[in-house]
């Protein structure tokens, strides 16, 4: 056997290269925010803002989870922040309105039914329209998302708060164990099932499969159709989740709530060493990315930066982020 | 036409390789003023990489160019312009959303500027100049070329390209056309035929590519002879046979033993496939075929004969417009190349790089691309059975890596091809589409996907094969079928004792 493979052995290394860069990466930035927030900020790395720091990372965790795996395909969706919404103000308005009449129980399995019902009705939907109508994944979900954020205000005009009535349905959310709160504890075992999900299950081969190169599993048999579909149920499930886990950290339903968040989820999967490009990475990788995202935004907080420079830091931060870890070396870029 | 003594344009020993695979061994190619010279080989023989070297657009390996007397070294098509060469690409090289003005003058609007806008009007009027000096008035030239067929486009293009030569004032240029004609209709090319006389006459001169010997003998006045990338001979026209030419181009059979004739055997009875009336609109039609079980099915023809649109329906990867498949004496329709696999139909796929492997996986991952859910326990993929059919496979065939869990892009083309196989193998399916098996594979890796075949006929599979050359086609069939422009032109029986000569299939190809 010749050494044909020359040139593209060297592209390996290469590639692998990038990904420790980008491991390398986040973990310095871990690591430096944290040298430099609690050197500068006295109570920095008290109990009560560790704490703080645990739980509220629980919605963005969950909803990473769920991207991860859209991503490993190639994919995008940038509907995810907008379904979050709508599952958030479910959950409130159906609490408020319907679930005060009900007994506790009842009430809390039905809002979480019901907002989880649409985070699966609205994945299955958002990969319907890009698989078998070949929309682009990112034109899809940029639809997508004007839908569910008119749709969130449809639902509910401005921000209501939970009914004292029905707080039974959202007190497991200060549950706490030290300074881990059970939201975190929840998203982590659901990290765990989404890394099972794609590393031993046939469905996550394929997920790699196709990532990897569409064309070539698709000649080989692989369910490309559902396979995508599937990923993006798990993904309005998760976008939901994250939802429900925000009404009941604020006690409240927004109807904008989830805005923000897209660009995080997206960045903490980045920042976590997936490839926009598909086929590598891993939702354990996606762990780290959601703590530095986490830490960069209660940093600003905890000095005092105001809310509109915050965006402008976060953005500006990503951006360099991804640029420095995104992997050049593949020809394609393109969303699919 | 040949009376100057010097030749204008010439080119030696050019060489060309692709990572790893020599297109071009050394090939050579004089052009004198005023003369028509054909171009022809088997695909693969390095006739369209040679014209994109001439014209700029990929840089030779090695070899010298020389035009006028001087050293001539394109680093772009539009280098090549400038010293009055053009080119026709077998691909259609216009651009649809702009209209045939633009077209023609893509890269010169500057010759149309006028303080600072673009003088469309006059674009426009040049342009219908341009078509007129080759006789076509019937396009207008503020038509979008989507609007257009093809055969029209071809015209466009032709036209685009004659303009160069407007442009060189009396030095003698250079025009290649590579395939203008596998789209036009007779017509169309008696006029193509008519302007590449006229040029000829201006003392200009062409290079004629194409697949059809008997427009390159009416055409030409000097024929070059490739084949696997090196030049065989160049003959006059006038002393030249389409019989005479087809043995060139063949050259000789290759021994008897590279093909494992030995191990040919004898297929069943048993149709295991069988093909009724199947089409494709406007790619193939009327195509009846029956594979039998343990029997390897050739399947030749020229590029665009419709063989392998032909592999893309029966692997599902494409539906079919009419006509039925069976499977087994049952009818079958797959909507996708996952539904084939369930049924026991794969194809191993042309382009190993872009449909065959995932190069970021590893090689235990892309052999169980295609069976992972059979091996899996339930939802759950089973790592070790995984691993054992990896370690198989590489053990089995050989297959010269690191380890199962090494990944694909780190191995050579020739294992990476071996993997693919091992998939399809492992997938136990009884029907294999191979689609150019031993592309871009080594002798020796060759030789031994030679024998794997062999060894699966054996065991009862069958194989429909489109070989990567017709030497290939030919020694590992059992039988051989003909493709040509869509259609099936011929049947050969090609059991050990009465193999066709090339010769003879290759005279129902073109």
């Amino acid at each position: 056997m010749s050494n044909t493979a020359k040139p593209l052995a060297g592209a390996g290394k290469k590639v692998r290269l990038r990904g420790h860069l980008t491991q390398y990466l986040s973990f310095s930035a871990i690591v430096l925010l944290l040298l430099g927030l609690s050197l500068t900020q006295q109570n920095f790395l008290g109990k009560m803002n560790m704490s703080n720091l645990f739980r509220d990372t629980a919605p963005l965790m969950i909803m990473a989870a769920g991207m991860t795996s859209v991503l490993l395909l190639g994919s995008i969706d940038l509907s995810t922040g907008a379904m979050c919404s709508v599952s958030n103000v479910l959950f409130v308005r159906f609490l408020s309105e319907v679930g005060v009449n009900m007994p506790i129980g009842l009430a809390t399995l039905s809002a979480f039914a019901l907002s989880l019902g649409f985070g699966v009705v609205a994945g299955f939907l958002m990969g319907y329209v890009h698989v078998k109508l070949k929309v682009p994944s990112f034109i899809a979900s940029l639809g997508f998302m004007s839908v569910w954020q008119s749709a969130a205000l449809l639902i509910s005009e401005r921000s209501s708060p939970v009914p004292k009535a029905v707080w039974g349905a959202i007190d497991w959310y200060k549950v706490s164990f030290g300074v881990v709160g059970l939201p975190l504890i929840i998203a982590l075992v659901l990290v765990v099932l989404v890394f099972v999900f794609q590393a031993r299950t046939t469905i996550g081969k394929n997920i790699y499969a196709i990532g990897g190169n569409e064309r070539a599993a698709r000649i080989a048999g692989v369910p490309v159709d559902s396979t995508k579909i599937t990923v993006f149920v798990l993904n309005g499930f998760c976008a939901a989740l994250g939802g429900i886990f925000l009404a009941a950290k604020l006690r409240s339903g927004a109807p904008t709530i989830g805005d923000a968040f897209t660009l995080m989820v997206i960045a903490s999967c980045v920042l976590g060493g997936t490839a926009l490009s598909g086929g590598r990475g891993s939702v354990l990788g996606t762990i780290i990315g959601v703590f530095t995202v986490a830490l960069i935004n209660n940093g600003m907080n905890f000095i005092g930066v105001s809310a509109y420079w915050q965006n402008v830091v976060f953005g500006l931060f990503v951006l360099g982020a991804i640029a420095i870890s995104v992997d050049r070396s593949v020809r394609d870029l393109a969303i699919k | 036409m040949t009376t100057e003594r010097k030749p204008f344009f010439s080119a030696r020993d050019i060489t060309k390789s692709f990572s790893g695979t020599q297109a071009l061994k050394g090939v050579d190619l004089e052009v004198y003023p005023g003369e028509i010279v054909g171009l022809v080989g088997e695909n693969g023989a390095g006739k369209s990489t040679l014209l994109k070297i001439i014209i700029g657009a990929q840089p030779p390996t090695s070899g010298q160019m020389t035009l006028h007397g001087q050293s001539y070294q394109p680093q772009t098509p539009m280098d090549a312009n400038a010293n009055g060469i053009g080119m026709v690409f077998q691909e259609q090289s216009l651009i649809v959303n702009l209209n045939v003005a633009q077209n023609i003058f893509f890269g010169h609007e500057k010759e149309f500027r006028e303080h600072g806008f673009i003088n469309w009007g006059k674009m426009n009027k040049a342009a219908a100049e341009v078509l007129a000096h080759i006789d076509v008035t019937d396009i207008n030239p503020r038509k979008k070329v989507a609007d257009l067929n093809f055969a029209t486009r071809q015209m466009i293009e032709i036209a685009k390209v004659m303009n160069v030569t407007n442009a060189q004032q009396g030095k003698n240029c250079l025009i290649l056309l590579d395939e203008p004609t596998s789209i036009l209709n007779e017509g169309e090319v008696q006029n193509l035929f008519k302007q590449m006389r006229r040029i000829a006459a201006q003392g200009h001169a062409v290079v004629f590519v194409s697949h059809r010997l008997d427009e390159v003998l009416e055409i030409t006045d000097r024929i070059y002879v490739y084949k696997d990338g090196t030049s065989v001979g160049t003959l006059n026209t006038a002393e030249a046979t389409e019989a005479k030419l087809y043995e060139m181009m063949v050259g000789r059979p290759t021994t008897t033993e590279y093909y494992h004739l030995n191990q040919q055997t004898k297929p069943e009875e048993q149709v295991e496939l069988e093909v009724r009336d199947l089409g494709l609109h406007g790619v193939f039609k009327h195509v009846n075929f029956k594979l039998h079980k343990g029997e390897v099915l050739g399947m030749c023809g020229v590029i665009g004969s419709g063989k392998e649109e032909i592999c893309a329906v029966l692997s599902g990867d494409e539906l079919p417009t009419s006509g039925q498949v069976f499977l087994r004496g049952r009818e079958v329709r797959f909507n996708s190349p996952k539904e084939a696999l369930e049924q026991g139909v794969l194809m191993i796929p042309k382009e190993r790089l872009y449909e065959g492997v995932v190069m970021m996986l590893s090689v235990e991952d892309n052999i169980a691309m295609s069976n992972n859910k059979q091996i899996a326990k339930g939802m759950l993929c089973s790592p070790k059975a995984v691993a054992r059919q990896a370690d198989h496979w590489i053990d089995r065939l050989r297959i010269k890596t690191s380890g199962r869990k090494e990944l694909l892009m780190q191995l050579s083309g020739g294992n990476q091809q071996k993997v693919v196989f091992s998939r399809a193998l492992a997938s136990n399916v009884d029907v294999l589409i191979l689609n150019h098996p031993t592309r871009g594979v080594d002798v020796g890796a060759k030789e031994e996907i030679y024998l794997l075949i062999r060894e699966m006929v054996s065991q009862g599979k069958s194989v429909l094969l489109l070989g990567d050359t017709l030497d290939e086609c030919i020694g590992l069939s059992n039988r051989i079928l003909v493709m040509k422009d869509g259609e099936m032109t011929g049947e050969f029986d090609a059991s050990v004792e009465a193999k066709p000569s090339q010769v003879d299939v290759v005279s129902l190809m073109m």
